[in-house]
C-alpha cells in the first residue's frame, strides 16, 4: 500500500513541470439588487417553497401553520438557531418531537419514520436558491435527508450572492459534512421524465425571516 | 472490458442507429443539456474568461500535482479520513474488498461514480461475496439489466419506460405499470431505502477533491451522494488521482461550470463536502471515512502533450454535442468513457492497441472543444493518436494505406491539384443533384449519398480572393490547413477508398 503512494508519487516526481503557479482566485461577478427575491424566484422555480416572515418569532408560527396543514405527527429537528431553545413539545404537544442531542433513542430510525425533519441554515446562496447546512454537536446530516419534507429556517442575514462569494467568506474548520442544498430530491434517469422525491425531501420548505439587509 | 476494433465499433453503432427508441432517446436527452447549458451559462458573468480561468488552475495543478496530492493528503488524515493509494484497478479493488471484509460488510450501497465504473468494482465485490447495489437509479435501473452505463451522466438513456418497469417488478414482486413514471420511482426509492438503512458499508466516487482541507466533494441530483456518505458506518471514496484542487475558491469555480456544462443546472440539488468522518459530537455520520486515490495510468499522461485529458471534470457536455455520439450511442464505445473524452482518454488509459477505433469515431468538428469548461482541446489530440497509430502500425493495413497515401499526397500540392481536376472529369457520369450515384456495393459511405467534388476547388477560390483583396502572399500561401487538406484528400482519394471497400467486403464474406 505503501509502496503504491511511493510509486504514483515518484513517478509523478519525474514528469510534473512545475512552471506557473495556480491563477488568482476568481471572484464573482455575479451582482443581485435584492438577494431575497432572487433566491426565493430561483428556489421556487427548482420547484421548492418559500415562506417569508418579518421575525424569528413570525419563523416559528409559519412553521406550525405548515406542520397543522401538513396533519405532521412526528418531527426531527436539529438542535440549532432559531429552534434550540424554545420548547417545541410545550408549543405544539400533538407532534412527536425528536431534538437531536436532547430526546433520548434512535435518531436514525426516528428520521426514517418522520413526517417532517426541520434545521436551521448556516448559509443561503441567491444565485441558485441554495440552503447550506452543516454537520455538528445537535446539527444531524439525516434530519433534512431522511424524511419526506426538509424545512429550513433560514435567516434573511445569512444570504450571500454565490458559492464563489461563500466560499471567499468561510472562514474557521470545515465541519465533517457541509451540504448545499438546492431544491428537493429529484431524477430524470426514466426517460428524460423529471420525477420528484427519489432519495432524498420530496418537498423543501425555505422559510426566510428577518429584514431585509438586516 | 472489451476491445474496440473497427469492426466492433462499426457493427455496434450500425445496431444503435438502427434503434429507433435509442436514437430519439439520445436526440431527446442531448437537446435538452444543450439548450439547457447554453440557458445557464449565459446566466454567468464573464463565463468565457471564467472557463480560461478554470483551464489555467487545472492546468497549474497538475503541473505541481504531487504538491497538492500530498497537501490532500495530509490535510484529509488530519481530519480523521484514512488514504489509500492504487497503481491500478485490482489495487483499488482490493482495498475496497479488504475495508469492506474488515467490517464484516455482506451488503453495500453504491452511489454513481464513473471512476468505480471504471475500476470495475461491482464485479470484483461480487466475486468476493458482497452485494453492491447502485443506488442511482440510472445506474440501478443498468444493473438490473446486467448492463453497462449508455451515457456519462444519465446512464440508462437506452432504457424504454417499459423495460425499466419491467425490470422493477422483476425486483419488486409485483407487477408495475410502465405508464406511471413518478409511480415507478417511488417504488424504486422504497426498495433502495431498504438497502440504505440494511447496508454496512457506502461507497462512491469523488466529484473532486480540495487540497486545503483534505475535503472530498459529491454532488448528485438524487441524494444517493448523501445516503452512501451518510447512512451507513463506513464510507469508501474512489477517487483519480487528477480530481484535485488548491483551495475552495478553486471548488467554487469548477462546482459552477460542472452542472452547467452537464446537465444545464446551475447547480446539481446537492452538493455535499466531506471533511474526514463523523467528529466528537456529531449525532450522525459514518465512523471511518476512506478515500482511494487510485492512478490507473494517469500518471504516465503527466508531462506528455496527453497530460491536458487529465483535466476533464466528466460533465458529459462532449457527448451531447457529438455528432458521432448522438448516432452511435455510448455502447460503441466498449468502455464507461464514451463521446469524445472517451474516445481519447480510453486508448490512453487502457492501450492505442486495444481500443484502436476509437481515435476514429470522430468527424473533427471541434464542437467538444467548444464546450468543454476546460476548453480541452480533443480534436487535437484526436489526430495526434491517429498519427501514433500510423506511426506505430496499430490500424489495420487498408488504412494505413490511405492514410499514408494521404500524408504523401498532401506533401505534393501539384499532383494534388492534378488528381481532383482528374476527379472532376471522371465524376462526372455519377453526379446528380444530392451528391454522387455510386452503387451501394461500392459506396465506402453505405446508405448515405458521397458529396461531389465542388466544379471550382476551394483552394482556387481562395487564391483568387486573396489576389482581388491583394492579402499579403504569406497568409495566402499559409493555406491549406491540416484539418481543410485532409478533408480534400479523403475526396480525393475516393478511388482508393472504393478499392478498400472491395476488400473489406471480400474480407468480411470471408470471416
Amino acid at each position: 500500500m505503501s509502496t503504491a503512494r511511493e510509486d504514483i508519487l515518484n513517478a509523478l516526481r519525474g514528469r510534473v513541470r512545475r512552471g506557473e503557479g495556480v491563477p488568482a482566485p476568481w471572484r464573482s461577478r455575479q451582482h443581485f439588487d435584492d438577494l431575497a427575491v432572487r433566491f426565493s424566484t430561483t428556489l421556487t422555480a427548482l420547484y421548492g417553497e418559500v415562506i417569508r416572515a418579518a421575525s424569528a418569532e413570525e419563523a416559528l408560527d409559519r412553521l406550525g401553520d405548515v406542520l397543522r396543514d401538513l396533519g405532521a405527527t412526528r418531527v426531527a429537528v436539529n438542535d440549532e438557531p432559531p429552534l434550540s431553545g424554545v420548547d417545541l413539545a410545550a408549543r405544539w404537544p400533538e407532534i412527536t418531537w425528536h431534538v437531536v442531542g436532547r430526546t433520548e433513542g434512535d435518531l436514525r430510525a426516528f428520521c426514517a419514520g418522520a413526517d417532517v425533519g426541520v434545521t436551521g441554515a448556516v448559509a443561503a446562496l441567491a444565485e441558485t436558491g441554495s440552503i447550506v447546512v452543516n454537520s455538528g454537536p445537535g446539527r444531524s446530516r439525516l434530519v433534512s435527508l431522511l424524511p419526506p419534507m426538509h424545512i429550513a429556517l433560514v435567516p434573511v442575514s445569512c444570504l450571500t450572492s454565490d458559492l464563489l462569494t461563500w466560499a471567499a467568506a468561510r472562514s474557521g474548520e470545515w465541519p465533517a459534512n457541509v451540504t448545499v442544498i438546492s431544491g428537493p430530491s429529484k431524477t430524470a434517469d426514466i426517460e428524460q421524465t423529471t420525477a420528484i422525491g427519489m432519495h432524498g425531501p420530496k418537498r423543501v420548505i425555505a422559510i426566510l425571516y428577518g429584514e431585509a439587509g438586516g | 472490458m472489451n476491445d474496440v476494433s473497427f469492426h466492433s465499433f462499426r457493427a455496434q453503432a450500425a445496431q444503435a442507429i438502427a434503434n429507433a427508441h435509442l436514437q430519439s432517446a439520445i436526440d431527446g436527452a442531448t437537446l435538452k443539456f444543450r439548450t439547457e447549458r447554453k440557458r445557464v451559462l449565459a446566466d454567468l458573468p464573464d463565463v468565457e474568461a471564467m472557463r480560461d480561468h478554470f483551464k489555467a488552475m487545472r492546468a497549474a495543478t497538475l503541473a505541481h500535482l504531487t504538491d497538492y496530492l500530498e497537501q490532500f493528503e495530509h490535510n484529509a488524515r488530519a481530519a480523521g479520513a484514512q488514504v489509500h493509494w492504487a497503481q491500478d484497478a485490482a489495487e483499488a479493488q482490493q482495498i475496497v474488498i479488504g475495508i469492506a471484509r474488515q467490517h464484516g460488510a455482506t451488503l453495500a450501497v453504491k452511489s454513481k461514480s464513473m471512476t468505480t465504473e471504471e475500476i470495475e468494482l461491482n464485479a470484483a465485490l461480487a466475486e468476493a461475496g458482497i452485494t453492491s447495489v447502485e443506488t442511482d437509479l440510472g445506474e440501478w435501473i443498468v444493473q438490473l439489466a446486467a448492463e453497462s452505463p449508455a451515457h456519462i451522466v444519465v446512464p440508462a438513456l437506452h432504457k424504454t419506460r417499459q423495460q425499466v418497469a419491467e425490470l422493477f417488478s422483476r425486483e419488486v414482486g409485483r407487477s408495475l405499470s410502465a405508464d406511471d413514471i413518478p409511480l415507478l420511482t417511488s417504488e424504486a426509492r422504497r426498495a433502495l431505502r431498504e438497502k440504505f438503512l440494511a447496508a454496512q458499508i457506502g461507497i462512491s466516487g469523488a466529484n473532486l477533491g480540495v487540497a486545503e482541507t483534505g475535503s472530498i466533494v459529491l454532488v448528485t441530483n438524487e441524494g444517493n451522494g448523501r445516503m452512501v456518505s451518510s447512512v451507513p458506518p463506513v464510507h469508501v471514496a474512489v477517487m483519480g488521482i487528477e480530481k484535485i484542487c488548491p483551495t475552495w475558491d478553486d471548488a467554487a469555480v469548477w462546482l459552477e461550470l460542472l452542472a452547467r456544462s452537464s446537465t444545464g443546472q446551475p447547480l446539481s440539488v446537492y452538493t455535499t463536502a466531506l471533511t474526514g468522518p463523523a467528529r466528537e459530537g456529531d449525532p450522525d455520520g459514518p465512523r471511518e471515512l476512506h478515500i482511494v486515490l487510485y492512478d490507473g495510468g494517469r500518471s504516465r499522461l503527466i508531462g506528455t502533450s496527453y497530460e491536458e485529458v487529465l483535466q476533464c471534470i466528466r460533465c458529459g457536455a462532449c457527448l451531447n454535442h457529438c455528432p458521432v455520439y448522438q448516432e452511435a450511442g455510448g455502447h460503441a464505445y466498449g468502455h464507461a468513457y464514451s463521446g469524445p473524452i472517451g474516445a481519447v482518454l480510453v486508448p490512453l488509459l487502457y492501450g492505442l492497441e486495444q481500443y484502436e477505433a476509437l481515435p476514429h469515431a470522430s468527424s473533427l468538428c471541434g464542437a467538444c472543444l467548444e464546450v468543454c469548461p476546460a476548453r480541452i482541446d480533443l480534436p487535437r489530440m484526436l489526430l495526434d493518436l491517429r498519427a501514433e497509430e500510423v506511426a506505430r502500425g496499430i490500424i489495420p493495413p487498408p488504412e494505413q494505406l490511405i492514410e499514408k497515401s494521404a500524408a504523401w499526397l498532401l506533401g505534393h500540392r501539384r499532383l494534388f491539384n492534378a488528381l481532383t481536376d482528374l476527379g472532376r472529369v471522371f465524376q462526372r457520369p455519377l453526379v446528380s443533384k444530392n451528391g454522387l450515384r455510386v452503387p451501394r456495393r461500392f459506396n465506402p459511405a453505405q446508405d448515405r449519398q458521397l458529396p461531389s467534388l465542388a466544379p471550382r476547388s476551394f483552394h482556387d477560390l481562395w487564391q483568387e480572393l486573396a489576389a482581388e483583396e491583394a492579402l499579403p502572399a504569406r497568409a495566402a500561401r499559409r493555406w491549406p490547413s491540416r484539418r481543410t487538406s485532409l478533408t480534400l484528400a479523403g475526396i480525393s482519394l475516393l478511388p482508393l477508398a472504393l478499392l478498400w471497400r472491395l476488400l473489406r467486403h471480400k474480407g468480411g464474406k470471408r470471416r
